[in-house]
């Protein structure tokens, strides 16, 4: 069971991004179809970075008892995708949200 | 390649993509929110990274890196997030909340547009060719069969439809189940999403092959496109039309198996040639229903060129020889002859078929479809008995 520790974090960070997302409408319940290509976008980017590393020997595979140790390629294991898409979430909720921010503090100055 | 250039590389790429695309379409990114974002992800990823390097959840070779670390992260961790959060933006910027056309439209579009009920015509082969030789599901038979399902038949029949667009409009059966009247607004955004999806997949594809793969890439991608590109429109020409329409579905197969490193023996490539054989003679018969409204348009075709009675029987022949080819090579192979007698028989009625009745051989086609689903399966058992006797 503590196989699933990392990838259940994962799930759960996921998981408020979206919580955020939706109450503020800010990415996924701002415009559906743009945030969905952004995700994707995003995360084929970073996982072709990642595969780029791993050809190149430079990423490895921890032993760490908290992953489930099931691997999707060699050294790319099944949680690495999910932390990806965890990532791009992270960013754009960050950036619409600090972009939400920042204009409502110039409306404010400018009534 | 170390860690330090290759994060300059890929950080380098995003740059160009996040100050490019604003620029080029006019999209306005809020800068002083991405320094914003970059700060708290900066922190974040600096004390997360950590504690995830701490409980060895992954590692690094040490001589690839630069050896600069940020608590136990490397320096060269912190240009993921940057990366994203300096290119990711742009990207949403231009996508969200556009009108004419909204990006839901345009994915809407999209994916009628790459024929959903046609996806498994193109995964299925290059899946099936190399699953049969490799004997496993690896990430490379994942990659490329996600690539042959969707970005593919995107790239494909997306094109077709930007280009098609004039006769489309004077083709009512165009727009349903086995095509889409694509509104011209949405011809440039859907030629970018045709290329920004596939390129990736390609680049992953040439990357994990050999030359052989890279042959068999070159051809399938130059069929794809020029299928339809002004200038080539290979659609256009008789018989090269049938040719480059069963080159879209053969040659997936054939990059499953140049990936796998299978050896053409004369065995396969009896297959192979009656696959391809059926591909001509499916291409020949659909245009048979399209000669009135592709000769009012100007437009030639296989069977604009040879009639309908003339190419329906080519049909027929090339179906014949595809079942009779497949007679000569290795068992359980010749199993797959009986797959031809279905077609045969579902095309035989229209024989005498004359040009101001091709409309009418529609009906055959609708059935068609169904039939290919039931050939699918017929071979997928056929391929199923292969695995149990060669393994």
């Amino acid at each position: 069971m503590t196989g699933l520790i990392y990838l259940a974090c994962l799930l759960a960070g996921i998981g408020c991004m979206l919580l955020l997302d939706w109450r503020f409408r800010l990415f996924f319940w701002a415009d559906a179809a743009a945030a969905t290509l952004v995700t994707l976008a995003g995360t084929s980017f970073l996982l072709l970075w990642d595969a780029a590393g791993i050809l190149s020997g430079i990423f490895l595979r921890g032993a760490s008892s908290i992953a489930t140790g099931i691997v999707l390629a060699p050294e790319l294991p099944l949680e690495e995708p999910v932390f990806l898409v965890f990532l791009v979430l992270c960013t754009m909720v960050l950036y619409t949200a600090s972009a939400r921010l920042l204009q409502n503090s110039k409306r404010r100055r400018t009534p | 390649m170390t860690y330090t250039l290759l994060s300059l590389g890929f950080l380098a790429a995003a740059t160009a993509a996040g100050t490019l695309i604003p620029r080029a379409f006019g999209a306005r990114v809020q800068w002083a929110a991405v320094a914003i974002a970059a700060a708290a992800l900066v922190v974040l990823t600096v004390v997360f990274d950590s504690i995830m390097i701490g409980l060895d959840l992954f590692s690094y070779a040490p001589s690839l890196i630069s050896g600069i670390h940020v608590g136990l992260a490397p320096v060269e961790d912190l240009a993921y997030p940057l990366a994203a959060v300096v290119a990711l933006p742009a990207l949403w910027t231009l996508l969200a909340r556009r009108k004419d056309p909204s990006t839901g439209l345009l994915l809407r579009r999209a994916i009628v547009s790459s024929r959903p009920i046609s996806w498994i015509n193109t995964a299925f082969p290059f899946a099936a060719a190399m699953l049969l030789t490799t004997r496993e599901v690896d990430w490379l038979l994942v990659v490329g069969a996600i690539y042959y399902l969707v970005p593919y038949n995107l790239a494909m029949y997306g094109i077709n439809d930007v280009f098609d667009y004039e006769s489309d409009v004077n083709n009512p059966r165009k727009g349903g189940l086995e095509g889409a009247l694509l509104p011209p607004a949405l011809h440039r955004p859907l030629l970018w999403l045709v290329l920004l999806s596939n390129v990736p997949f390609l680049l992953v594809l040439v990357v994990a092959g050999g030359p052989w793969a890279w042959v068999a890439i070159a051809v399938s991608t130059f069929a794809v496109i020029a299928y339809s590109v002004p200038g080539l429109r290979l659609k256009e020409r008789p018989v090269w039309d049938s040719i480059t329409s069963s080159t879209h579905f053969v040659s997936p197969a054939v990059v499953g198996l140049t990936l796998a490193g299978s050896s053409f023996d004369a065995g396969l490539i009896l297959v192979l040639a009656a696959f391809f054989l059926w591909g001509m003679a499916a291409h020949a018969f659909g245009a048979v229903q399209d000669i009135i409204p592709d000769r009012n348009a100007g437009i030639a075709s296989i069977a604009t060129a040879f009639g309908a009675r003339v190419t329906t029987r080519l049909s027929l022949a090339l179906w014949l020889v595809a079942g009779l080819l497949t007679l000569f090579a290795p068992w359980p192979a010749p199993l797959a002859a009986a797959i031809a007698i279905p077609y045969l028989v579902n095309v035989a009625p229209w024989f005498r078929v004359e040009d101001a009745r091709s409309p009418e051989t529609n009906r055959a086609w609708r059935r068609f479809i169904g039939l290919n689903y039931l050939s699918g399966f017929f071979v997928t058992l056929i391929l199923i008995l292969f695995w149990r006797l060669t393994a």
